[in-house]
């Protein structure tokens, strides 16, 4: 009974083949727009999430805030002379999510080499930087722990300042003149780091990076540094690892509000991303479902127009002994078959659309089965949902006026 | 008593045009036994479409009594008249009715269809042998538009005759036809008869309702004359 009916539907849909394609047409869009969006969607997801990935693993900042003065209080107060160098390895100890917290110290100078000078940021750090950030070395070499014993005066160069400073030269054995607050340093060039982009720190590449007791001890002769780097055991732990830090420095500052330090990971910027992506998908899922509904009008439309034309043939049909429901599944058949077909058809537009996208977006080509399967199951629901109505029409005809019509 | 296959009491119709208010059939008796070939006759506005519609359970009577084969048909509902027009009745029609996109096969097929079998190979083979009492077994695979106006008649009583009706009934059936086609027509018809068939002819041709052992008369929804051919 189902083959015989899909066989009928088919062949009347076939007999008016331009008008079932342009009827089918809102189907074929909506389940293609559908399929494409989450393809793209999941697609860019992947590939922003991925980046976030490279900017660092598992990485947590804490940075002090500047305090604001009130009341007449001095500005500055702030709890920036309680960030030692010392407090790092407690944060380890205390903290069993976090495995590992680097210091910084961020400064800024003016380079100079030969004639050349460049004003730019110089951090000093500990070589763990180097992993902690998922950061490759060029050429030379990083920062090691025998430069930070033996306050090493040498510096390695992000890509970006190495090029503004050396153009062509290879600078690695070079010497490179820091002014900072007046005063001159000399430092020997061991390394130039490869181009990395943006990360949690900002960017890199247009920074030099220096053993961290130089910074501390001879160029600021500060006991405190400017943020704390620190790594989660895993990502899975990293949200843990911010709470856990976050107690840490609550308790150590006896700071209740947060005002003065800030706490910064990976896992607040791929939220932000997804919520970013979430929006986006919902928006452009709404198209398609509208594009849907509107497809589905339009099958509707062209039913009825089709009812109304074969009112004669309903008319034998039920002389010939068809009954109401007979009638009735003959035309939501042919409505089913119309989605159904519109859905398909939909679902190799959409992979299409979804790879020509990837390529041009240069994003992984994702297909969701669940999105296949959820844009056709939509596809059938509106065939029967917009073609219950003419296809009752049809089945409660008259057999008499159906008869007679001309 | 008798074996009737129909058998109408008092039968009324009335409908509505507009406000206006027809009395289509203002109480009409009668009886038709099984294998009798009646004519029922009457100009336009005489009500023997109306009647036809009843007779073939296609429409409801206002009132008034309806049994086919021994069944009240007014007291059935859409679906069993839609059986009872299935099993009971075959209609030759004055228009053919035949479904245009499909095969004279195909046509003669759909009361099968619909009386439920759903043996295709079986539904084929019963649909052939009909088609070829008709004298169309070599047109199986044509569409009613390849073939001349007699030819679609043929498959139209092909069609009504493929589930062995206890009436057929024919609307008209050489309106549409040249008198020499149309003889022809009346030849296949009064043969069903010879065979056993019980008849219902509806026409306003006294020439084409002569072929029947008795006619009814209809005027104005009622009956005129009930007549014995000799």
């Amino acid at each position: 009974m189902i083959i015989q009916g899909l066989k009928i539907a088919l062949e009347s849909l076939w007999a008016n083949k331009m008008r079932s394609f342009l009827s089918m047409l809102g189907i074929v869009i909506g389940v293609g727009a559908v399929i494409a969006i989450v393809s793209v969607g999941s697609g860019s997801t992947e590939s922003v999430t991925s980046n976030i990935s490279e900017l660092g693993s598992n990485m947590i900042t804490i940075s002090p805030r500047i305090m604001r003065g009130r009341f007449g209080q001095m500005s500055g107060v702030s709890s920036q002379d309680k960030f030692t160098v010392e407090l790092a390895n407690y944060m380890e100890e205390f903290c069993p999510s976090v495995s590992r917290v680097i210091s910084t110290k961020q400064i800024s100078g003016l380079f100079i080499y030969d004639d050349v000078n460049v004003n730019a940021n110089l951090v000093g750090t500990e070589p763990y930087f180097r992993e902690i950030n998922n950061y490759q070395i060029g050429q030379g070499r990083f920062i090691n722990d025998q430069d930070n014993q033996k306050r090493n005066q040498v510096i390695v160069l992000g890509s970006e300042l190495a090029t503004d400073l050396f153009e062509n030269d290879n600078p690695v054995g070079q010497k490179v003149k820091v002014n900072y607050q007046g005063r001159i340093f000399m430092f020997q060039v061991v390394g130039v780091m490869k181009e990395k982009g943006g990360s949690m720190a900002g960017n890199l590449d247009n920074q030099a990076y220096i053993p961290l007791t130089i910074a501390m001890d001879r160029m600021t002769n500060s006991n405190y540094i400017s943020s704390y780097i620190a790594q989660a055991t895993s990502s899975q732990k990293a949200p843990q690892a911010v709470k856990e830090l976050e107690n840490f420095m609550v308790k150590f500052l006896d700071d209740e509000d947060q005002e003065q330090f800030r706490i910064m990971s990976q896992d607040e910027l791929l939220d932000t991303v997804s919520s970013v992506t979430n929006t986006m998908s919902m928006m452009l899922g709404g198209i398609a479902a509208i594009s849907l509904l509107v497809g589905g009008i339009g099958i509707m439309n062209i039913m009825l127009v089709s009812v109304t034309e074969r009112t004669r043939e309903i008319g034998i049909r039920k002389a010939l002994g068809a009954r109401n429901k007979n009638i009735l599944f003959q035309f939501l058949m042919e409505s089913l078959s119309l989605s159904s077909l519109g859905g398909i058809a939909g679902i190799g537009f959409g992979w299409i659309a979804a790879y020509f996208l990837s390529q041009y977006g240069n994003w992984p080509f994702v297909i969701s089965g669940l999105s296949v399967i959820l844009a056709f199951g939509f596809a059938l629901f509106i065939g029967i949902f917009f073609g219950l109505y003419p296809a009752m029409k049809a089945a409660q005809m008259n057999p008499v006026d159906a008869l007679r019509y001309e | 008593m008798k074996n009737r296959t129909i058998r109408v009491e008092n039968l009324k119709k009335n409908y509505y045009l507009g406000k206006m208010k027809v009395e289509a059939l203002r109480g009409i008796s009668f009886e038709i036994d099984s294998g009798e070939f009646v004519s029922i006759m009457g100009p336009s506005g005489s009500g023997k479409s109306t009647l036809m519609h009843i007779i073939g359970c296609l429409d409801y009577p206002t009132g008034g009594k309806y049994y086919l084969v021994g069944e009240d048909v007014t007291k059935l509902d859409d679906n069993q008249l839609a059986i009872f027009r299935n099993q009971k009745i075959g209609f030759v029609f004055q228009q053919f009715n035949l479904l245009p996109r499909a095969t004279n096969l195909k046509n003669v097929e759909l009361p099968l269809i619909y009386a439920g079998i759903t043996n295709a190979r079986k539904r084929e083979e019963i649909a052939r042998k009909a088609l070829e009492e008709v004298g169309l077994g070599d047109r199986i695979a044509h569409r009613p538009n390849e073939i001349s106006g007699g030819q679609r008649q043929r498959v139209a009583i092909a069609r009504a005759l493929v589930n062995h009706p206890s009436i057929i009934l024919a609307d008209e059936p050489t309106g549409n036809l040249d008198s020499k086609t149309g003889l022809d027509i009346m030849k296949i018809i009064q043969k069903l008869y010879e065979e056993g068939n019980t008849i219902v002819l509806v026409t306003h041709e006294p020439e084409i309702a002569r072929y029947a052992r008795r006619i009814i008369h209809l005027k104005d929804g009622l009956i005129e004359q009930d007549e014995v051919v000799a």
